[in-house]
């Protein structure tokens, strides 16, 4: 008999990870690319990738696990028996690969959020509200105005003697600030790690607000990738800052986790990956609230829909 | 042309949560005037709102000015808005104005005006709406009126509390709409009563699951948006969806007809010395009882902007800090969008599920 596999993909704003484990949970395929837009499209290039990676004739998938924001298109395009949101995933990956954790910080392209651990499971939570300051959008914005790549941003900011004081409340002023900075003539360098430290001080001041930071500290998401954030933290912090490798892909671990811990097992196909899938937008019209209710088909069949808000709008499969 | 000088006036409030059925009930059986009850919110309400209000206004004028509107469309001869702690006190003055400025020819009464005053300026207005009025009927239509509200928030507590278990999904919703649609209707005092006590007995008859770490969440927050739940976008709703037992202990009954402010500050006193606004005292007097009790959440609900609310958050995270138990903070504007709030929602009741699998 073949050893029981399971699948985990996080399809972010900017970003699509998906990975396979097996159930000591190690790695068995693991893939990272760009959604560029089109969640369909970077799920089904994720799958492939995945597809020869894995080794079909020792391992079968039984279980498959979605999450980040296109988490309900790509889970019923692939049938998972887990679709969840993307905090308890990483909560839940996180604690499971490092048990003694206490505070995961997380910076990705469009929000943030700190998740507080006891005893290996999270106990509070919180999120960026209405703006996306201080977030990998930010700093890959800034990164074009300085014409410098946002990868190469950790580097150099590491290079330099100290940081130029930027505001780092909101992104417009700390825009104006960078600008004023730069016509004075600041170096380059300093102004990047001035960059990295408001981004590390707004997350502080924002979003880890009013919640105890104990150690030891784990810090992911795409900014976590860069090392002159990471400094600032320590800094700011007082106490080291853990990046893992793999922690671009811990939401979609977590999910993979969540999905052998369902029990739920079905046969799975990598064959989903060649079929062709079209959602539609249609706006409900039985009332003035007019939902726009969206509908998912493979291969011209409708197989899910949602976003009505009440039972008038519930489109039936006929 | 025929002049009809028999007319009752049609009177409109802001719709807000179903409080719209007592009032309902007070303007046609107390005040003898025709009552314009209107339908559900929907986003043109919202849409409407926004278009006419200041962008910097809170999301309870715009909620209640496309109601207004809504409603002079509808027919009204009068419309009316209260008056309250905050700056709601100058928006019916605000509102006035910009309904006026719309074209539209219809009387606002801004019961800010008359808030503080004697009794006999309030009957005087009710004469001025119905000149053939009767004090007497008046007053018991006040009383019974009073008394649907109080009816409606005890079933609507028990909805809340219990709906998230319900063996059979959509039983507890079946038995509140029929509820809610007597109540909507009715015109004397046993009509009322029967709705209630019929309702109260099949709820407590319904079959419930209970899970094996069932999740308790206290709402509490801004007067407007945490009661009403085209603001709050059906929170409390979405949360017994997940199988939470969600409780609030801020409605119109604790708030105006039983807890006064002098008498729950008191009991506050370890993290608030003084009165700090319209109803911050009711939210931290709720958190912390929440917190005492063991629940497993908070959900702290306000609108954009919202001063008095904003103030009570540092005293929620000490509550938090000493409890030991985590708050989840909402503020709404004018989002149509239900994406972010699900995802939050969601990651919220996961997180206090787990934490009982594990801990307990």
């Amino acid at each position: 008999m073949k050893k029981k596999a399971y699948l985990g993909i996080d399809i972010g704003s900017i970003s699509t990870k998906g990975v396979i484990i097996n159930d000591r949970n190690d790695f068995l395929a693991e893939c990272y690319l760009w959604t560029e837009g089109n969640p369909t499209k970077a799920t089904k290039e994720v799958l492939h990738s995945l597809q020869e990676q894995f080794d079909g004739q020792e391992y079968e998938i039984v279980s498959s696990g979605t999450t980040g924001s296109a988490r309900k298109l790509v889970g019923s395009m692939i049938g998972a028996q887990v679709v969840k949101n993307e905090i308890t995933a990483h909560a839940v990956g996180t604690t499971t690969l490092h048990p003694e954790v206490r505070t995961i910080l997380e910076i990705g392209g469009q929000d943030s959020k700190i998740i507080c651990v006891e005893n290996g499971v999270a106990v509070d939570y919180a999120m960026n509200t209405l703006c996306a300051a201080g977030t990998g959008a930010f700093l890959s914005s800034q990164a074009h105005r300085l014409g410098v790549e946002v990868e190469e941003f950790g580097e150099i900011a590491l290079k330099a003697e100290k940081a130029a004081p930027i505001a780092a409340r909101c992104t417009v002023f700390a825009e104006s600030d960078l600008v004023h900075k730069l016509q004075v003539g600041c170096p380059k360098e300093e102004i990047i790690a001035g960059l990295c430290k408001a981004v590390a001080g707004n997350y502080l001041n924002n979003v880890a607000k009013g919640k105890k930071i104990v150690p030891p500290v784990v810090f992911q998401g795409g900014v976590s990738k860069n090392a002159g954030v990471v400094k600032m933290f320590e800094e700011e912090l007082g106490m080291p800052v853990m990046v893992d490798e793999k922690g671009h892909l811990m939401g979609a671990f977590g999910i993979a986790v969540l999905a052998k811990e369902s029990q739920d097992e079905r046969e799975f196909s990598f064959d989903v990956a060649d079929m062709e899938f079209k959602t539609r937008e249609v706006t409900c019209g039985k009332c003035a609230n007019h939902c726009e209710i969206i509908c998912v088909y493979r291969e011209g069949k409708l197989i899910d829909s949602w976003g009505n808000r009440c039972d008038n709008g519930a489109i039936r499969n006929q | 042309m025929e002049i009809r000088i028999d007319d009752k006036k049609k009177i409109a409030f802001p719709r807000f949560n179903h409080y719209g059925y007592p009032i309902r009930y007070i303007v046609e059986q107390g005040l003898e005037a025709q009552f314009i009850q209107l339908p559900p919110a929907t986003k043109e309400t919202t849409d409407l709102g926004s278009r006419y209000s200041p962008d910097y206004a809170c999301a309870p004028f715009k909620h209640t000015l496309g109601s207004l509107i809504e409603a002079v469309e509808a027919g009204a001869d009068i419309l009316v808005e209260t008056g309250g702690l905050c700056r709601l006190d100058y928006y019916g003055e605000l509102q006035k104005e910009i309904i006026r400025e719309l074209g539209y020819k219809c009387e606002f009464i801004n019961l800010a005006e008359y808030m503080g005053g004697k009794k006999k300026e309030w009957l005087k207005l009710a004469k001025h709406v119905n000149p053939k009025l009767n004090p007497a009927k008046l007053a018991t239509g006040v009383y019974e009126g009073v008394r649907m509200a109080e009816y409606i928030d005890e079933i609507e507590a028990l909805y809340f509390k219990n709906a998230g278990f319900e063996a059979e999904k959509g039983s507890y919703k079946k038995v509140y709409r029929q509820f809610l649609l007597k109540m909507q209707i009715a015109e004397n005092k046993n009509e009322i009563k029967d709705a209630y006590q019929t309702a109260k007995q099949e709820m407590n008859e319904l079959k419930q699951i209970i899970p094996e770490n069932p999740v308790r969440i206290g709402v509490v927050g801004e007067y407007f948006t945490v009661m009403d739940e085209h603001s709050n976008q059906f929170l409390q709703e979405k949360l017994v969806d997940l199988g939470a037992s969600v409780y609030r202990f801020m409605n119109v009954t604790n708030c105006h007809f039983r807890a006064k402010e002098t008498a729950l500050r008191p009991k506050i006193r370890e993290y608030v010395q003084y009165n700090m606004g319209p109803t911050t005292t009711w939210t931290v007097n709720s958190a912390l009882d929440y917190a005492k009790r063991g629940f497993d959440g908070i959900i702290h609900v306000k609108s954009f902007g919202c001063t008095p609310e904003m103030d009570a958050i540092p005293v929620l995270q000490n509550i938090s800090k000493d409890y030991h138990i985590p708050v989840l903070y909402l503020s709404y504007d004018m989002q149509d969008s239900d994406t972010g709030l699900d995802t939050r929602l969601e990651a919220f009741y996961d997180m206090l599920e787990r934490k009982k699998k594990v801990i307990r």
